[in-house]
């Protein structure tokens, strides 16, 4: 074996043993929060276990028995983040496309406009933007987190370079000689072509709107418009809250939808990553 | 009948019309209200506000609180990104080299990935639940011998500050592993074999040909990375007990910013202005940073 094989191969190996190391560690927490989902707290007292138990029915029934309604934080988590993604999607394409298509005066200024807000932190907004919708009365509802989805413009910064790059100017061309609506040909000419790129934006969107701790807190008071991330603050195991398997299954219950769309999905969110990061 | 015909390209407006309009009411009076409001004392609970000029960021900078949000916040975002990038850096650089051929990168990437999209929520409540005095941390350290009792993680500053620092880490040196990869990826491979033929060494091939291509990209990674982690609110919130315990060593800006909200009078006005000076601090060091990575040759 000539030196430089030889070389190679020790290198592949650590690197490997690194990577094997890192990915331990990484997955971890995640492999331990599912078994301990399945088994009894009894169990999980005695010690750490690496493989799962069979108390997953017990362990739903004590955490529904505690008055965590999660059936009812999940849909609306649900329902929350259907609307706010389908909002997201539709109008950051309307808007891309408008940028794409059509060239009117204003239209650079408006493209640079939309790069300089993605910048803007949302503390610079959250504080007025709660004032102000407690003067509208429109606090604990969900269209003060859905309506302004409509302005999103990281998304329609994505969306912007996608359709650049997906669409043919001469089937919209085509179509407007067969007679259809401005409005049409985007409904049926552009949504098909664009539709990987808009999966790929409703995933980001859904994941983002699933997990996003932050605003719904600021805004929802009534328990019963309560999302996921907030009743997880209740889910945690201590001194004082025992029941150790039912909670572990609670946090379960919110990460598993995500981990699943996942695992489906991977190809559609990493491409995305590397297209929204790639814009040169 | 006669139609007025617009010109074809003026439809653009429509298109962008609903954003445009829901940019102004949703987007853009709010951060007006915002900087509006730090400069008066309102509440929540009065209806009467007045207009306190700058007193709002005078009390801010003398307060302990302020000063130890911000230090916080940077403290933990540095230790996070620097091995993050680090990190990233490293096994991306591993994963495109082709010497090394390192197989199923797609599927390495892909679990790196994960925590990612984990709910940050749900991750702070599970590593409180890890590493609470019972939990499963403490039996492994205490049985394995590595420590001689149990004790108490979430009291130790140090701890606890590494602990949201490693959750940070965790869920985003994924990402930065993707967008790092999909930046060397685009560098011609014809680059480095030219580089091959005139002799040079991987080390020298890292630094003069994938470093300064790699730096819009960097430049991107590390403004997006500092723009989060000066809004970190989930992890450090919910990791304790929303104080930034123990003694405030995580607390962090949005954490003082909704402690002002949430206080019994609701003192938005101060809230706002905590708002408004971290968007300050924001925007100064990320066009430092674009200033100081701009490209100097023309």
């Amino acid at each position: 074996m000539t030196r430089y094989k030889f070389n190679t191969y020790v290198m592949r190996f650590f690197v490997y043993l690194l990577l094997v190391l890192i990915l331990l560690v990484s997955i971890a927490p995640i492999w331990i929060l599912v078994v301990n989902a399945t088994r009894s707290t009894v169990e999980i007292q005695q010690g750490v276990g690496f493989l799962p138990s069979t108390h997953l029915i017990e362990n739903y029934n004590i955490l529904v028995s505690k008055g965590i309604n999660l059936v009812r934080g999940f849909s609306n988590s649900l329902i929350l983040s259907v609307s706010m993604t389908l909002v997201t999607v539709y109008f950051s394409l309307l808007t891309a496309y408008g940028i794409v298509v059509y060239d009117f005066p204003g239209k650079k200024l408006f493209y640079n406009m939309i790069l300089v807000l993605v910048m803007i932190p949302m503390q610079l907004s959250i504080i007025g933007f709660y004032q102000y919708m407690s003067k509208l009365g429109l606090t604990d509802s969900y269209a003060a987190l859905i309506l302004p989805c409509i302005a999103s413009a990281g998304s329609v910064f994505f969306a912007k370079q996608y359709l650049e790059s997906v669409l043919i100017h001469e089937l919209i061309d085509a179509a407007r000689i067969d007679g259809c609506s401005e409005l049409g040909i985007f409904h049926r000419v552009m949504l098909p072509i664009a539709s990987p790129g808009a999966f790929t934006m409703g995933i980001f969107a859904f994941v983002a709107s699933w997990n996003n701790f932050f605003n719904p807190f600021i805004l929802i008071s009534s328990m019963e418009k309560y999302t996921l991330p907030m009743l997880v603050q209740t889910l945690r195991g201590d001194v004082y809250r025992t029941e150790y398997g039912s909670i572990y299954l609670g946090l379960a219950i919110t990460i598993v939808p995500i981990i699943i769309i996942y695992a489906l999905f991977s190809r559609y969110i990493v491409n995305g990553i590397a297209m929204g990061a790639m814009k040169e | 009948m006669r139609h007025f015909r617009i010109p074809r390209n003026y439809y653009g407006y429509f298109f962008i019309a609903p954003f445009i309009i829901a940019f102004l009411i949703f987007g853009l009076y709010p951060v007006y209200n915002t900087i509006y409001l730090s400069f008066t004392d309102a509440t929540l609970m009065t209806a009467k506000v007045n207009f306190i000029g700058l007193k709002n960021f005078e009390r801010l900078f003398a307060d302990n609180f302020f000063v130890t949000a911000v230090k916080n916040t940077w403290l933990i975002w540095i230790l996070n990104f620097i091995p993050q990038l680090g990190i990233a850096m490293l096994i991306s650089f591993w994963f495109t080299d082709l010497r090394l051929k390192i197989k199923g990168v797609g599927v390495w990437r892909a679990l790196f990935f994960l925590p990612n999209l984990l709910m940050p929520a749900a991750v702070a409540s599970l590593f409180f639940s890890l590493f609470s005095y019972f939990g499963p941390a403490n039996q492994i350290l205490v049985r394995l011998g590595f420590l001689p009792a149990a004790i108490e993680y979430l009291q130790n500053e140090t701890i606890t500050r590494g602990l949201v620092v490693f959750i940070q880490w965790w869920m985003w040196f994924g990402q930065t592993i993707i967008i790092l990869m999909a930046g060397m990826t685009s560098i011609p491979v014809t680059l480095y074999e030219a580089a091959m033929v005139d002799g040079a060494s991987a080390i020298q091939m890292f630094r003069r040909i994938t470093l300064p291509l790699l730096k819009p990209i960097m430049v991107y990674i590390f403004v997006t990375s500092l723009i989060g982690g000066m809004q970190m609110f989930d992890i450090p919130y919910l990791l304790t007990d929303g104080r930034g315990s123990p003694s405030s060593s995580i607390l962090t800006n949005n954490i003082l910013m909704y402690m002002k909200f949430s206080s019994s009078k609701g003192h938005i006005g101060a809230a706002s202005s905590v708002g408004v000076l971290i968007f300050i601090m924001t925007c100064v060091c990320s066009l430092a940073i674009f200033y100081l990575l701009r490209d100097k040759d023309k």
